[in-house]
């Protein structure tokens, strides 16, 4: 089997987050593979639809929880539409887990914020969900997620989960002119609720994921917070094809986002050439 | 036995490539084609004069070894497509119900003998070699290489767009090959490095014989006067060029040396070492069809481009820096060789004049100047220019 051939995995679970987001869960036909299969927090993978072809997407289940995968995606482009016409039961590919991982084992007694905008929440849902299966093993974990309206917030039901637990903060937020009259959450942009949250950042971690802006934004006020820049971890997404770091798009300068990524601390990021 | 060098006549060259032939083994070399074979040609003003029958010569599998053109440059095309095809299946799928099956694709290949390729075309396999066996081995890749020994023919003709030495390779190299025919008076100074070489020189050795001293001497002043006349086109530090370019992203230069590229990345599918790809699934009727390769280009806008729209080298001239970056400095300092074997095609092909000789010199030259921090903050064991 060559390095470009997908794993087949049956959807098992689908999970309408919004009116254009979904999550599928995924298990590997292969019985072998399904009981080997093994991922670290921050690790993406190609998902395929035959005939539509593959996209690139982390896996948005923790580590902690095996036996299956998910993923969660917006439906833009051709291949994620077409992820939007699956049903339970369909056959989809997979080809992963590729790149580097969030360094959760470093953390262990470190506080955690986690800041997400939008369906950047996936990404770091993988690495909530496993920091809270394993949660003896850190400190004070903190979530801020923001999206532009009440009805694009994903994993509602996880936000409710975490919000009703006492040994996690959560603040949600949406943008102004996002909220509707039932919504208790805050009002306002990732930005500046990370900043009125104000975890403390001795002893601490930060990992973000969002959209550009949201990212761009929110690494001044993490560094006014206190967090040094090794301290701040997100990742990034390219355009990919292989994964492998063969096909060559997903460069930044000499930095593979598939290969070297795609998690970054805010310290690399700053040495990067302004191409991301 | 490793540096024993042989000769071998023309006709026993070509009596070689027809024993291979013979045998079913295949014999991919330069050929000359009728130049105004496709409908694209046939519409340009050399192809529609009467009497002209211009040719071009390319890479084919051999029916006859009469067909084996020895005395000419560079095909148009390298021998890249022979080892990544311009399209190929990385898997068939096919669906029973609502249930896939993959079907795989082979990665073992048929023994097959590259002869008289161009030194720059074989060293650029060896180049990619590196990107294709870092960490994920690319079987399919790989494959191609096992199963096909190289010869290559020392370059006979050397133009203006060549400058194979500024960038580590020669017109006389073996990189990447497994043998090297030499031209001399009637006939070719063979000799074998690889095992691959060995193997052929040892099946074929009915008509080689011994190279006398003189022959060799002769050879091998060819061969440097060959190695002088392509370094005269090109002398650059390929260290400094690399450095330069890695420390100075957002030089102006870069994006003054883009100004003629208006994006048809005609010089990456010429290209010997441009290996960049797209996947993608090609349907063959119902429930059915092909996962597929095909050459892609980092000058089309759609390389990078994000499906929300965002595009992270959305002008020409950063995504012409992303070609020189690549090539002169990020592969060099991943894989310690430089992603360019100096075969001159992208200036040749380039309808805009893109010039890579003039472009890198340039680069050279910014270099070697100091920069003007450095320039202006003087050194600190320099004497004062003040008198006390």
């Amino acid at each position: 089997m060559n390095i470009y051939q997908p794993q087949l995995a049956t959807v098992t679970e689908v999970t309408e987050e919004t009116v254009d987001t979904r999550t599928l869960r995924l298990e590997f036909q292969d019985v072998a593979v399904r009981e080997s299969f093994t991922f670290k927090a921050g690790q993406f993978g190609e998902y395929s639809v035959f005939g539509a072809g593959e996209s690139t997407f982390c896996i948005a289940s923790p580590p902690t929880r095996p036996g299956f995968i998910e993923c969660s995606f917006k439906s833009v482009g051709k291949v994620t539409s077409a992820l939007r016409e699956v049903n339970v039961g369909d056959t989809v590919g997979f080809r992963g887990p590729y790149g580097n991982a969030f360094p959760v084992d470093d953390w262990k007694g470190k506080d955690i914020l986690f800041v997400a905008g939008g369906i950047g929440l996936a990404p770091v849902r993988c690495v909530i969900w496993n920091v809270l299966d394993r949660r003896d093993e850190f400190g004070a974990v903190t979530i801020v997620y923001g999206a532009r309206s009440v009805g694009d917030l994903v994993y509602k039901r996880e936000l409710e989960e975490w919000a009703s637990r006492s040994d996690v903060r959560i603040v949600t937020t949406v943008d102004p002119g996002g909220q509707t009259e039932d919504w208790t959450g805050d009002v306002g942009y990732v930005t500046p609720v990370v900043e009125k949250t104000a975890p403390a950042a001795a002893n601490a971690v930060a990992v973000l994921c969002g959209p550009p802006i949201v990212v761009k934004l929110t690494l001044p006020v993490l560094d006014k917070l206190g967090f040094a820049d090794e301290a701040i971890f997100t990742t990034l997404e390219n355009r990919m094809k292989c994964g492998l770091g063969k096909c060559g798009r997903c460069n930044i300068g000499p930095v593979y986002v598939c290969k070297d990524g795609p998690v970054f601390t805010a310290a690399q990021l700053k040495a990067l050439p302004a191409e991301f | 036995m490793s540096d024993e060098r042989f000769f071998i006549s023309e006709s026993d060259l070509r009596a070689l490539a027809a024993d291979l032939l013979a045998t079913g083994t295949e014999v991919i070399a330069p050929v000359a084609v009728d130049a105004c074979a496709s409908p694209a040609a046939m519409a340009s003003s050399a192809c529609m004069r009467p009497g002209l029958e211009p040719e071009d010569l390319e890479y084919r599998a051999l029916t006859d070894a009469a067909e084996l053109d020895l005395a000419r440059g560079l095909p148009i095309l390298s021998l890249k497509g022979y080892f990544l095809p311009e399209h190929e299946a990385l898997c068939r799928w096919k669906q029973k119900g609502i249930a896939i099956e993959i079907e795989a694709v082979p990665t073992e290949f048929a023994p097959r003998v590259v002869l008289a390729a161009k030194p720059c075309d074989s060293a650029a396999l060896a180049v990619v070699d590196e990107v294709m066996n870092w960490d994920y081995k690319d079987e399919l890749w790989n494959g191609r290489r096992a199963a096909t020994t190289i010869i290559n023919l020392a370059c006979p003709v050397i133009d203006e767009s060549c400058f194979c030495t500024a960038v580590g390779a020669a017109p006389d190299a073996i990189k990447g090959a497994d043998a090297l025919l030499t031209p001399v008076k009637d006939g070719y100074v063979l000799e074998a490095t690889t095992e691959k070489g060995h193997a052929l020189v040892e099946a074929h050795k009915a008509r080689l014989s011994p190279a006398a001293d003189a022959l060799t001497a002769g050879a091998d002043v060819d061969r440097a006067a060959a190695r002088a006349r392509a370094a005269a086109n090109l002398e650059i530090d390929a260290g400094s060029v690399r450095d330069w370019i890695s420390t100075h992203f957002e030089d102006p230069l870069l994006a003054q040396l883009a100004i003629r590229c208006n994006g048809c990345g005609a010089c990456s599918s010429v290209c010997p070492t441009c290996h960049c790809f797209d996947i993608v699934d090609e349907e063959e009727g119902v429930g059915r069809g092909t996962r597929r390769r095909c050459w892609d280009s980092c000058q089309a806008s759609s390389f990078t481009l994000h499906a929300s729209g965002h595009n992270p080298r959305d002008d020409q001239h950063s995504r012409y820096r992303q070609r020189i970056n690549h090539k002169f400095s990020i592969y060099p300092l991943k894989f310690g060789e430089v992603l360019c074997t100096g075969c001159g095609r992208c200036t040749r092909v380039c309808h805009a004049g893109q010039d890579l000789v003039e472009i890198l010199q340039a680069i050279d030259i910014a270099a070697r100047r100091p920069d003007e921090a450095e320039a202006a903050a003087p050194a600190a064991d320099a004497p004062s220019p003040v008198a006390p």
